[in-house]
């Protein structure tokens, strides 16, 4: 079993091995994850230190990704339909490779937050591992079916973890979250049916789920639905184009984008914390990633043609995002809402195609993935402490709860673009790379970079203000004395997430090659791909 | 002489009573009455055509023949009446449904 | 030792900015710091004694310049470098000098606050941004130390948090420090899609890019590289309009004034000396980039700011108000100073009034801590930054008096004070350059030459009031004490005041032109020599005004003549009321902002929320419907099939009596309609 397999399957193994054990062991469970999600850690540590970024620029060439495994796995004649293959195929390049790392860091995270779940412990954890093995299989898939299995495997576990953990409208959120994202994946499916049957494998001459050759226009099948050549059409559009559209809205939703992103308030709101960080962490992220890895890679055509429209939606959602965020009174809603906001500097700086664009996008995940952990654990712990996150029942915690406090401030400066953090290269190069595509290939208008910017002012605006409601001037609270014995200052083990998650996005700010030196030849590979169309 | 027509409408008329009171009694007995009675409507058709052959008299002797037969239809059917009756106590035919769905 | 120096100068620069993050990074990671004050005066003080070191070998010799590859995105390798020019060395020198001083006043003026450690930890994180800002060689790293300036200065202004007035100063600060910035960031990406690099000296050097690219039909053009020509002048905007906001020049002047709200000594160093300067010290970096517009835009601004700010001041009676609206005045001097292309002028004056600034800043500070500490002990309510409070303080802190009137001098431009130099270089150089322009430009010099006189007043105002006539709190409390400043505190501002003299700045007390800052930073063209009348006339007319104008102030409020009350006067209020802008800007930005975000929201959650609930809720009742349909409609079909045999065979049943009779009759009645039929229809 090679290192992808093993990184992807152990979780799934503790939660087997969660739910074999007796209920008597449960408060032993958090330490059977904690285990193996520090093993994940090591795994994707030894896999970030020994990746190649440069040699390897994987994209479309499979002899280019790190740490293949492919295999054979579902083979059924169909007579007359051809022979079916599907293969378990994973490998790594610079566009997923961060987000192994990213994801084992906030799974981390999210499990040390699991402290604070009382009820139903094993159902609790064994869904969590499943989410974990769900995710990273996500992100190591090459497959597109295997990767379609472990984007709807996803979907199970954050049903019930939302569903049965949540607040109080918890079966709301839950049942909007899943619908909005089947919504996309089933659409997605069709994509993916139309794309097997226009693609086959050069090597065998069958259909094929292959990603790869999915990218590559010569293994079309001459006058197929998404043959480039053929150009078909479907309601009066380019059928590539509407394959794009659809593929995308399936990962638009999850990214999320203005006008679907109301999915995400209600979630984040109604999650439990670690679902919460888990959610705004990676999940977000896969609609990112999904875009740039299939959207982009197989549909480049499509992509330039929709990048002005890409372009929109990111500016939109970053203002629109922060507007909103700039009205909420529940400092989790808040913190959601701006993620919204964040999450339009991705797509401003994918719809870009430019290498600071793109670049820029990747690292305004990984650093909103680091930022937004932070940022819902730290809600979670005064909601954990007195069950309230109004802005307005609280006022000047800074004297209460000073460690707190600093957090908070390193938080809220680190997410509105403070440099020496990870979010300031991120948004700077994603405007950077909107602003000068312009000149480099014309698929933006300069404006856009410049109103994108916009948020950057806005994110200061809702952020600070919220720190001069919450943390400054006397201390005053909504529950009286009984809220100041309860409300102490942050343990050792949320100072310990906390402190660690200061540092990733510490380092990523001031050192940013550890992202870019990793991702940098794979960025220009697509870009090269996409400029081939 | 009596024209060939008056018996015809005794005959007739005898028919018609017979008819009517199988159709509207509901004792059996009278049932029996009247189909008599259009048995003997039809032989009283015979005896008054018989006089068209006058050598054979075939209509006498058909007449004859059928009285004797209906005679013994008679008796059939009166024994039939009265093992109904024991079984029933009832000799209205209405009332013996046991066949009936 | 000499060699080793030689050797490394750019390493020592950058030990010299990282010494002051050190202080930061001791004090708040171990959480328990009583050593603050020690930590950090140490390291400022090493990183002045290295930025003496560094200017002295660097000053007037061969720029250094060093770089290391920082990050490579695409085809572009981003360096992280230091620039040691005179320029550079020059701020490392002012602004490590005058942090030093800052930090021993500190000691005292600061001492005993509940937070001292956060104190030196947030000035060590300034200093570390500022000494960081001045040498860094690349726009994108000084776009950085640009923000952490700001993120110190937030920190600083909000030290006493739980005030909420300094909570609300230090955000509104950032926030439109942060409105700037996105003008900075926007001229970034102009410069970075046009030139591809953004290394200071590759940009900005003789023969470097800006200066060799060319504007052909509309076009700029750099190589291969083209843009319309109009990016030229919006990325000289974009980047002024960053320096307006750190500048605190109008329109983003608001933040200025309510950063008073933080310590005095902050104020000195952070709102008047250096972070201020920093907009000045930015357009000096990227000066070849404005064309003729721009400049104008500049000059324009400046002398707007600096009119509008003197006029501001002249009304104030917090005494550190005062002092911020000069501070905004005399930036609006130095703006002045590059749109008219008189660069030397505007660095020259810069270093003067960091001198004259802090000091006057310091001296107040001075005052103030002793006010707070009667009010303290009086008990007493009252505004001890009001001015109206005070009075005859002359005698009792005479050494504060005296530098305080020396740094005043200086601020009025008085022979024989730094300032005089420096501001009259910029209003000779402005009048000059004003010949030969249109009206409009014409009224720049003049509107700089009216606030020069305004200027004079207005710190006289604040001088005699302050010091002379007799304390005014004196009759409510008998047992007021005041003393003279500790120490500590007296020596600094002693220092400071040699340097509100002409002395260290030139050797002749009347022409600028020998000062040696003036002399030796150049921008790209060499300083006019153009010998006009105006060399003697303009400080002739400047000093008989100001002299005029200080009688005018002493006989007002030295004297404590009755001076005519202005309170009434539209236009007065108008200036006190600082030109409304505050309430404007509430009024539009703010209200404006959490309107619109108040109806996003709305929006979001009636529109689009109400659209995917709405779509929930068709889904629901589509399913009901559909529901309904199968059970009633589909279902219905079937059975009703089925019923209807049933019936149909309930009415035949019927037919089925099982009675002879009845079949008799029927029997008999379909003869008889047979015979019917057959006896009227013979012909069927």
């Amino acid at each position: 079993m090679s290192l992808l397999s093993l990184l992807i399957f152990l979780p799934l193994v503790a939660g087997l091995l969660i739910l074999i054990l007796p209920s008597a062991w449960q408060q032993r469970y958090k330490y059977i994850s904690l285990a193996a999600v520090g093993i994940q850690i090591i795994i994707a540590a030894f896999i970030y230190l020994n990746f190649d970024g440069n040699t390897f620029s994987g994209i479309d060439v499979q002899a280019k990704y790190q740490l293949v495994e492919r295999v054979p796995w579902i083979n059924l004649n169909l007579g007359r339909l051809g022979y079916l293959q599907i293969d378990y195929f994973l490998g790594i390049d610079g566009l997923s490779m961060p987000f192994l790392v990213l994801t084992s860091i906030v799974m981390l995270i999210a499990v040390i937050s699991s402290w604070e779940i009382k009820t139903n412990l094993k159902g609790y954890f064994a869904l969590l591992m499943l989410l974990n093995t769900a995710v990273l299989g996500v992100f190591c898939a090459l497959d597109f079916f295997l990767f379609y299995i472990f984007y709807e495997l996803m979907l199970l576990p954050l049903y019930f973890l939302i569903g049965m953990w949540g607040g109080v409208r918890r079966e709301y959120a839950a049942i909007k979250f899943f619908l909005y994202t089947l919504f996309g994946s089933v659409f997605m499916l069709l994509v993916i049916i139309g794309l097997y049957f226009s693609v086959t494998d050069p090597v065998t001459g069958n259909h094929t789920f292959n990603m790869l050759y999915m990218m590559n226009p010569a293994n079309y099948v001459q006058g197929s639905l998404f043959s480039t050549i053929a150009n078909q059409q479907l309601f009066g559009m380019s059928a590539r184009l509407v394959g794009f559209i659809v593929l995308f809205i399936a990962f638009a939703i999850k990214v999320p984008i203005i006008p679907l992103h109301t999915w995400l308030p209600d979630a984040h709101v109604e999650a439990p914390t670690p679902v919460s960080i888990i959610l705004a962490g990676i999940l977000l992220k896969i609609g990112g990633y999904g875009t740039l890895r299939i959207c982009v890679s197989i549909f480049p055509d499509a992509a330039v043609q929709s990048a002005w429209w890409l372009g929109l939606i990111g500016v939109v959602s970053i203002i629109y995002g922060a507007l909103n965020a700039l009205a909420q009174k529940d400092l989790k809603r808040l913190i959601a809402y701006s993620s919204v906001s964040h999450m339009g500097f991705v797509l401003l700086g994918i719809a870009s195609v430019t290498a600071e664009g793109i670049s820029g996008a990747m690292l305004q995940m990984i650093s909103h993935g680091f930022l937004s952990t932070m940022l819902f654990f730290l809600v979670g712990v005064i909601y954990n402490r007195v069950h309230s996150r109004e802005i307005h029942d609280f006022r000047g915690l800074a004297l209460l709860m000073p460690k707190y406090t600093a957090f908070v401030m390193i938080a809220f400066f680190a997410s509105l673009g403070l440099p020496g953090f990870s979010a300031f290269i991120a948004e700077a190069f994603s405007l950077i790379g909107a602003f000068t595509s312009e000149s480099v290939n014309g698929l933006l208008p300069r404006w856009m970079a410049i109103a994108g910017s916009v948020g950057i002012l806005l994110g200061a605006a809702y952020l600070l203000w919220t720190l001069q409601r919450m943390f400054f001037g006397e201390t005053r609270l909504m529950g009286g004395e009984d809220w100041r014995l309860k409300l102490t200052d942050i343990n050792g083990r949320e100072a310990f997430a906390l402190a660690s998650l200061t540092v990733f996005a510490l380092l990523l700010g001031i050192f940013p090659s550890l992202a870019f030196g990793k991702m940098n030849a794979s960025v220009l590979e697509l870009i090269r791909l996409v400029n081939l169309k | 002489m009596i024209p060939l027509s008056h018996f015809m409408f005794v005959s007739a008329a005898l028919f018609c009573i017979g008819l009517f009171a199988i159709l509207a009694k509901r004792n059996a007995i009278m049932m029996l009455i009247g189909i008599e009675f259009m048995l003997n409507a039809a032989i009283l058709n015979f005896v008054a055509f018989s006089k068209h052959d006058k050598l054979a008299s075939g209509g006498q002797v058909f007449a004859l023949f059928a009285i004797v037969l209906a005679a013994a239809a008679v008796a059939v059917a009166l024994a039939i009446i009265l093992n109904v009756y024991k079984y029933y106590r009832t000799i209205d035919p209405t009332r013996i449904d046991q066949l009936r769905d | 030792m000499e060699t080793f120096i030689q050797g490394n100068l750019s390493l020592l620069a950058v030990v010299a900015a990282l010494l002051p993050l050190l202080t930061f990074l001791g004090i708040l990671i171990p959480s328990k710091s009583s050593r603050g004050a020690s930590l950090a005066i140490f390291n400022i003080a090493v990183s002045f004694l290295i930025s003496a070191i560094l200017f002295f070998k660097i000053w007037n010799a061969e720029p250094i310049q060093h770089e290391i590859n920082w990050f490579t995105i695409g085809q572009t390798t981003f360096k992280a470098g230091i620039l040691l020019n005179n320029l550079s060395v020059l701020m490392l020198l002012l602004v490590s000098a005058i942090a030093l001083l800052v930090h021993i006043y500190s000691i005292k003026y600061m001492e005993g606050d509940a937070f001292l450690y956060r104190y030196w930890a947030y000035l060590g994180l300034f200093c570390f941004s500022m000494l960081s800002l001045v040498i860094t060689d690349n726009l994108l790293l000084l776009y950085m130390f640009w923000e952490l300036v700001g993120f110190s200065s937030y920190l600083l202004i909000g030290f006493w948090f739980t005030k909420e007035s300094a909570a609300l100063a230090a955000k509104k600060a950032f926030i439109m420090n942060r409105l700037g910035d996105l003008g900075f960031l926007t001229g970034i990406m102009i410069v970075f899609t046009q030139f591809k690099t953004l290394n200071i000296s590759e940009l900005f050097n003789e023969g470097g890019l800006v200066l060799s690219a060319v504007i052909q039909n509309g076009l700029w053009l750099n190589g291969t590289n083209q843009m319309p020509s109009i990016w030229l002048t919006i990325a000289g905007l974009a980047f002024f309009f960053g320096a307006i906001a750190k500048s605190a020049q109008f329109p983003l002047h608001t933040w200025l004034p309510d950063a008073m709200e933080g310590p005095t000594s902050v104020s000195s160093l952070i709102h008047a000396a250096t972070m201020v300067a920093a907009g000045v010290f930015l357009l000096g970096r990227i000066y070849p980039l404005f064309d003729a517009t721009v400049l104008m835009v500049i000059a324009s601004i400046g002398a707007f700011t600096a009119l509008m700010a003197a006029t501001i001041a002249l009304t104030q009676n917090d005494i550190k108000r005062i002092l911020a609206f000069s501070t905004i005045s005399q930036l609006g001097f130095m703006m002045i100073a590059m749109g008219v292309g008189a660069y030397s002028a505007s660095i020259f004056h810069l270093a003067t009034h960091a001198f004259f600034k802090c000091l006057l800043f310091l001296a107040a500070g001075s005052v103030i801590h002793e006010m707070a500490h009667v009010k303290a002990k009086s008990g007493l309510d009252f505004d001890h930054q009001d001015i109206q409070n005070m009075g005859g303080l002359r005698k009792i802190m005479p050494v504060t008096f005296i530098t305080m009137a020396l740094a005043s001098l200086a601020l009025s431009g008085i022979p024989f004070t730094s300032g005089f130099l420096s501001k009259d270089a910029i209003l000779i150089q402005a009048f000059e350059w004003s010949d030969g322009q249109s009206i409009w430009a014409k009224l720049i010099p003049y509107a700089a030459f009216l606030t020069s006189g305004l200027t004079s007043f207005y710190i006289a105002r604040l001088l005699f009031k302050v010091f002379f006539g007799s304390f005014r709190l004196q009759n409510l409390s008998k047992n007021i004490q005041l003393h003279e400043a500790p120490n500590a505190m007296k020596y600094v501002l002693m220092v400071l005041a040699v340097f509100c003299l002409f002395i260290p700045f030139s050797q002749n007390p009347f022409d600028y032109n020998s000062a040696w800052i003036f002399k030796e930073i150049t921008g790209l063209e060499p300083a006019h020599e153009v010998q006009s009348n105006y060399h003697l006339f303009i400080p002739v007319t400047v000093s008989i005004l100001t002299f005029v104008l200080i009688y005018l102030a002493y006989t007002w409020y030295g004297k404590r003549l009755a001076g005519p009350d202005f309170s009434k006067n539209p236009l007065f209020r108008f200036a006190q009321k600082q030109w409304y802008f505050n309430e404007l800007y509430t009024r539009l930005f703010v209200n404006g902002t959490t309107g619109l975000s108040a109806i996003s929201f709305k929006f979001d959650r009636l529109v689009v929320d109400g659209l995917v609930n709405l779509l929930g809720k068709i889904g629901v009742l589509f399913a009901a419907t559909s529901g309904w349909f199968d059970s009633y409609v589909i279902d219905g079909l079937v059975n009703g099939i089925a019923s209807f045999a049933k019936t149909i065979g309930n009415f035949a049943r019927h037919l089925q009596t099982g009675r002879l009779q009845h079949y008799l009759l029927t029997m008999v009645l379909v003869v008889l309609t047979f015979f019917v039929i057959k006896l009227f229809f013979p012909g069927i």
